[in-house]
């Protein structure tokens, strides 16, 4: 393809493209063209209300409510075929909602088509045009807006300087990197400063350490440029590390919106809190379902709990007892409230710690215990005492039993 | 690799079929069309007395360049018309439809298993003075004498040599289209281009190599073609296939028809390399 720099409308486009800077100041202060400045100070840069898609009989997304603040990082997480994407989608407008509104920055935007649409999308296999450089591709959606290849040049090494991507320019995006494309693509996407970045699992491609590396680059870009990012993830140690709120999804529901410490600390689900981090689910049967001075009982143990979702009128029926891995300590010379003789079953060593199965009542209790503080008297067959706080347990209804989601070793 | 594993004489056996078929249905008949093209004739013998006068009388009787030129600018006209007809047809196939793909598919290449001759003559039916055209431009009472400039002219080539190309312009193009990942359009879309700007910037310049291959066939096989402009030309459409083919068939005038069968071959060649070369610098990044 022939250089295109200096033809086209290139004295009208650099009038029509202030400087821009990325930062969040100059952001506010010079308003974005697609909003009435009205009301920019209230009004969040995406709202979903009663959002709903479905094929036919087949329901991606059950009704979503939600309001994102502007610079906000917001998750959604749930495992494959949650519904997230198609959330995602729906902003972009790559797909219509059935059902309910999608509001960018106070407008309606449910039936405008994604090209008039302030916000852009990084596709999980980046999506670069393949017959277009590194400078090409970033052009592109300042050229959709008029401006000449020569007047953007200024904003394209900006935005490449963001990415840490200078020098790359004349590149094509196959004699790159994956980690490369994934920066390109992300600085295609920041180029027209968008009103929010919709990322679809943009690491999901790269290898283990790339993606630690990318983490923080992708954190360290929004907090620098001050753009709301939507973030679709299916890997809830990336969501709990870079969000400042996350959606967790399942089965197109929404089951808790909520920041990182309150969807792990505070799970609304049993789903929830099966999906986030490592938890111990015992069966047992309600005595009290009110709030602090919940009670259960697993086999012939009384268990109090400091938290519980159950609702009252519901004594003597299943629930299920839920308490953190690593709350629970072995042989602890600490008091704690709760202390219960179980057996070790089974040791798994993890490189910075153990985990620890023990048989309770008939049941398992998982314990992870630090490399550190490792008691060499723990081994297969050994009685240990396990013990918690009973603060640190949570009653989800035992309905929700089969939505808990299997629990494997793996950590990502 | 496992390429790499196989020992060196079992993969020169491998090549042999196609080596012996290569010499003998293309360099062997190649070179002894090239040989002849220097020798002379000798009443209605070919005599073995290397001469240039074949390639000679190509360039000083105007005559010949002038078939050749108008021959290339119809071929030319035809390759772009069915570029114009062949691409929307595979673009609609490729990207709009979404049930009946197959069958869309199929009804567009399936000219290409009907005799070539039957569709020759099928054409003659539509244009002809009793054709389908004329008789039904008649019972409208649109006109009252048949239309003859439809049939036995330079335009009754091109309507048919367009329609023969088609399927072959639709072919390279469409494959050249389904190979476009779907979600650079999406990305085209999201970043702000409308259907025409994701067109012209997007899906255009990733099947041009479909476009350019589509456009050398229709253009070679237009080019090449003398049954056509013979069974619907009518006098003044004689083309440089017809040239060729009577020097073998009438004029028993071999040498004079290998020469001219080589100066075809020199620019066909001459287009391909630079086509070809053009297309594939665009096509490299189809690769993956």
């Amino acid at each position: 393809m022939p250089s295109r720099a200096g033809t086209g409308d290139g004295p009208k486009a650099r009038q029509g493209t202030p400087k821009p800077s990325f930062s969040p100041r100059a952001r506010r202060a010079r308003g974005h063209p697609f909003q009435s400045s009205e009301h920019m100070a209230e009004e969040h840069a995406i709202e979903l209300q009663g959002v709903k898609k479905s094929w036919g009989d087949v329901v991606a997304v059950r009704g979503f409510d939600v309001q994102i603040r502007r610079g906000e990082f917001f998750s959604l997480l749930g495992p494959s075929g949650c519904g997230k994407t198609t959330t995602l989608r729906m902003i972009a407008g790559l797909e219509e909602p059935t059902d309910g509104r999608v509001l960018l920055e106070g407008r309606d935007v449910s039936r405008v088509p994604p090209y008039r649409r302030n916000v852009h999308t990084v596709f999980q296999d980046y999506a670069l045009f393949p017959h277009m450089t590194v400078r090409k591709n970033i052009w592109f959606p300042l050229k959709m807006r008029g401006v000449s290849l020569a007047g953007a040049e200024e904003r394209i090494q900006r935005v490449l300087r963001l990415v840490s991507m200078e020098g790359y320019e004349r590149r094509l995006p196959q004699q790159l990197s994956g980690g490369q494309r994934q920066r390109v693509a992300l600085a295609r996407s920041l180029v027209d400063e968008p009103a929010a970045l919709l990322l679809d699992e943009p690491l999901g491609a790269l290898d283990f350490k790339l993606r630690g590396a990318m983490q923080k680059v992708l954190k360290d870009i929004q907090r620098n440029v001050g753009i709301t990012f939507i973030y679709v993830t299916h890997d809830q140690t990336e969501a709990l590390t870079m969000s400042d709120r996350i959606a967790v999804m399942r089965g197109g529901v929404v089951h808790q919106v909520g920041t990182p410490d309150e969807i792990y600390g505070r799970p609304a689900t049993a789903f929830v809190a099966s999906f986030i981090g490592e938890m111990n689910f015992l069966r047992g049967r309600l005595e009290a379902p009110e709030g602090t001075a919940a009670r259960a009982r697993v086999g012939g143990l009384e268990v109090r709990a400091g938290r519980s979702t159950v609702p009252p009128g519901t004594e003597g029926r299943d629930v299920l007892v839920c308490v953190r891995t690593e709350r629970v300590r072995l042989n602890a010379q600490r008091h704690t409230d709760h202390e219960m003789d179980g057996t070790v079953r089974r040791i798994v060593y993890r490189g910075t710690d153990y985990e620890v199965t023990c048989s309770l009542e008939g049941q398992e209790m998982r314990a992870v215990v630090s490399a550190m503080d490792w008691d060499s008297t723990l081994s297969v067959g050994a009685p240990a005492r396990l013990c918690f706080n009973g603060g640190d347990v949570t009653l989800f209804p035992g309905s929700e039993a089969g939505e808990i989601v299997q629990y494997t070793t793996e950590a990502v | 690799m496992s390429g790499r594993r196989i020992s060196p004489p079992r993969t020169l056996a491998r090549g042999i079929p196609m080596t012996v078929w290569m010499l003998l249905l293309v360099v062997i008949p190649l070179g002894y069309t090239f040989v002849t093209s220097f020798f002379q004739v000798d009443g209605l013998q070919i005599a073995a007395r290397p001469t240039l006068k074949n390639y000679a009388l190509f360039f000083t009787d105007p005559m010949y360049p002038g078939i050749l030129l108008k021959s290339m600018l119809i071929s030319l006209a035809i390759a772009v018309i069915a570029i114009l007809a062949g691409y929307p047809l595979a673009y609609m196939v490729s990207f709009r439809v979404s049930r009946g793909r197959q069958v869309l598919f199929m009804l567009s290449i399936i000219p290409l298993w009907v005799s070539y001759l039957v569709r020759i003559i099928a054409w003659r039916t539509i244009l002809g003075n009793k054709g389908v055209i004329n008789s039904a431009l008649e019972a409208a009472g649109i006109i009252r004498e048949p239309l003859s400039f439809l049939l036995y002219n330079r335009f009754a080539i091109a309507v048919t040599l367009t329609y023969i190309c088609i399927p072959f312009v639709f072919i390279p193009v469409y494959t050249a289209l389904e190979k476009i990942p779907r979600n650079l359009l999406e990305a085209s879309s999201d970043l702000g281009a409308g259907e025409l700007r994701t067109f012209t910037s997007v899906v255009l310049p990733l099947s041009l190599p479909g476009l350019v291959t589509g456009f050398i066939f229709a253009f070679i096989i237009a080019l090449g073609d003398y049954i056509i402009p013979q069974q619907l030309g009518g006098t003044q459409g004689i083309m440089f296939g017809n040239l060729i083919w009577s020097q073998f068939g009438f004029a028993f005038n071999w040498p004079f028809g290998a020469a001219l069968s080589f100066i075809l071959l020199a620019i066909t060649v001459t287009i391909l390399r630079l086509t070809s070369r053009f297309g594939s610098t665009e096509g490299g990044f189809l690769g993956e």
